[in-house]
């Protein structure tokens, strides 16, 4: 400062350097370039086999389809079609969203609104503890207990219960997240309305936590559509179309051919492998795109779709 | 004192007859939603009251041997500096502090004679009778009508095909009807934080209390909105109690029947606003009102 200040002592406002960064802050840029670059990789890393896969799954798929696989089942030489395998897995992901969706969102509920705080941190560690049983794992204990001791066979029930309860901790999860989300000042004016508790929480706070608790949901969707595991204990496979029957009856299901058929030597069981992930791929794209259009409508009236 | 108009656990059988015990349900509002509410009768005595009133959380006591008075029809004034435990006060005053861990009370607290806190009270219909709003406007994410009538389809007030006229006599009464009678299904976060704060006024008085709580209820609005909020507490008073908790001096002065001053946990000073202010009793009232401090 001494050193700019006009002669009488007085400091006069003037240019002390030009505007290139210079020391420190030079230094300063060069680390953001490289954490920029860093950043940069990583998004690479974890996008470029994402389009790898899709586009491998899409190409092998594409190639040798035929749109009789949507009406024809399977033949006991691995050719023909996945009607059967479709149905099945259909069958088995709506049987698990209702029962996951039930028990893991109310938990959820039950986390975010009601438990105390010891109550509370059981349940959570007993739902993270079952998040991290590898799904092999349950698979042989539902085999074990389901299939072998309860006498069920392989069986829709056994899968349905099996894959739950492989879902409900993630579901859990979102649902208390996506609840504790909900600013306070909504429970505030529903509470000093007077509404009762679970009034206030159908009516005001669960609404803003749809989409949150929509997005676990359908993550609980993709993971069942994808396990292969689990269903090969408990659903096992079939040819023939699944019926109505929950036990002594073994259920087909998507991921089996793409596991299964491709380490067959014939070359139709390896075509049913690459349709069988192309039919997986194009669910879970419609999964997500139902969910935009479930969270798009609830969310006609909220801050977010406003000027706030 | 005595004049308990309507009980807080029985119902009041001449305006309630055959409704359960807990709910409260006055009549319908009346045909003609253009209508201007029927005035209250006017109501003599106090209608809140403290008793030695002590609030704590955990260990950390907010305020102590609080005696206050809210005589009915009047506009009350809380003033004081921040975390003078104001807020703390009006919030007990309808029980929005019991689920709050480690709360504590000792003392009494009463509406129209009846013991706010009677194990026989049900906190919910004490906020049906004292309602509040609050420092931010918080309109529900529902549309705009649904906001209205949210307090009145909670406590089934009126029979559904009543509650377009309830909601069209509450926005008339806050003076909103016209800028959002053509967008009631819509979502109020479009409106102005002015036009919020009405809405969620609106939303307060649907269910016909006889307190309301205000909680710093314009200092997050432009001068206008704060003029259209006051002026429409004055049309309020004396059909209904109100308190109001400000950080605005001249706003407690130009609004308030009394006020009171609370100073570091403890009730300083209270009294009719006027006097407060011109002829303060205690020092720290006399430095806070001058602006000396806070």
């Amino acid at each position: 400062m001494s050193d700019v200040s006009a002669p009488l002592g007085v400091p006069v406002a003037r240019a002390t350097s030009g505007l290139v960064a210079t020391g420190r802050m030079a230094r300063r840029r060069i680390v953001n370039t490289v954490l920029w670059g860093i950043a940069g990789l990583m998004t690479a890393l974890v996008a470029i086999p994402v389009a790898w896969v899709l586009i491998g799954v899409v190409r092998k798929g594409v190639a040798g389809w035929h749109w009789s696989v949507l009406a024809t089942t399977t033949t006991s030489a691995n050719g023909g079609g996945l009607a059967n395998a479709i149905v099945g897995t259909t069958v088995i992901v709506v049987g698990v969203v209702v029962i996951a969706g039930i028990v893991g969102v109310a938990g959820g509920i039950y986390l975010a609104e009601f438990s105390g705080a010891k109550e509370g941190s059981i349940v959570r560690g007993a739902s993270e503890v079952l998040a991290g049983v590898p799904s092999i794992v349950l698979g042989y204990v539902g085999y074990v207990a389901l299939v072998y001791h309860f006498h069920w066979g392989f069986s829709l029930l056994a899968a349905w219960i099996v894959l739950s309860v492989l879902c409900v901790p993630y579901i859990v999860k979102t649902t208390e997240v996506a609840l504790r989300n909900v600013p306070t000042a909504y429970r505030d004016g529903s509470e000093a309305l007077g509404m009762p508790t679970g009034y206030a929480l159908r009516r005001v706070v669960l609404r803003p936590a749809l989409p949150g608790i929509a997005t676990g949901l359908i993550v609980a969707v993709a993971i069942a559509l994808g396990e292969t595991a689990p269903l090969l204990y408990t659903a096992s496979w079939s040819d023939k179309f699944p019926t109505a029957q929950l036990t002594h009856a073994n259920v087909p299901f998507l991921t089996y051919p793409v596991w299964t058929f491709y380490n067959l030597p014939a070359a139709s069981a390896h075509r049913l492998a690459a349709e069988a992930a192309l039919i997986l791929i194009v669910m879970v794209v419609m999964l997500i795109i139902l969910s935009r259009i479930v969270v798009a409508r609830t969310q006609r009236h909220s801050e977010n779709s406003g000027v706030r | 004192m005595v004049n308990a108009m309507h009980e807080l656990t029985e119902p009041d059988t001449a305006r309630t007859p055959g409704h359960n015990l807990h709910l409260q349900v006055p009549a319908p509002v009346a045909g003609s939603a253009a209508a201007p509410k029927p005035a209250p009768a006017p109501e003599s005595g106090t209608a809140m009251s403290a008793h030695d009133v002590s609030l704590s959380f955990g260990d950390k006591t907010v305020l102590s041997g609080v005696d206050l008075e809210f005589p009915a029809g009047t506009i009350t004034a809380l003033v004081g500096p921040t975390g003078c435990g104001k807020t703390t006060f009006l919030r007990s005053l309808n029980r929005m502090n019991d689920r709050v861990p480690g709360f504590r009370r000792t003392g009494t607290f009463t509406l129209f004679g009846d013991d706010l806190y009677a194990p026989s009270a049900d906190p919910l219909v004490v906020r049906r009778r004292v309602g509040m709003l609050f420092q931010r406007p918080n309109p529900f994410p529902l549309s705009i009508h649904e906001n209205v009538v949210a307090g009145v389809k909670a406590h089934r007030l009126a029979p559904r095909n009543k509650l377009r006229d309830i909601t069209e006599t509450r926005l008339r009464e806050v003076g909103l009807w016209d800028a959002v009678a053509d967008r009631l299904g819509s979502s109020p976060f479009r409106l102005s934080g002015g036009q919020q704060q009405l809405l969620c006024l609106a939303r307060a008085l649907a269910v016909e209390p006889d307190v309301l709580l205000l909680d710093e209820p314009t200092s997050s609005l432009d001068p206008v909105s704060t003029e259209a909020v006051e002026h429409l507490l004055r049309t309020l008073s004396p059909g209904i109690t109100i308190v109001i908790v400000t950080h605005n001096l001249a706003q407690a002065r130009r609004l308030s029947d009394r006020t009171a001053f609370f100073f570091e946990g403890r009730l300083a000073e209270a009294g009719e606003t006027e006097q407060v202010f011109e002829q303060p009793a205690s020092e720290a009232t006399r430095q806070y009102v001058t602006g000396r401090f806070g």
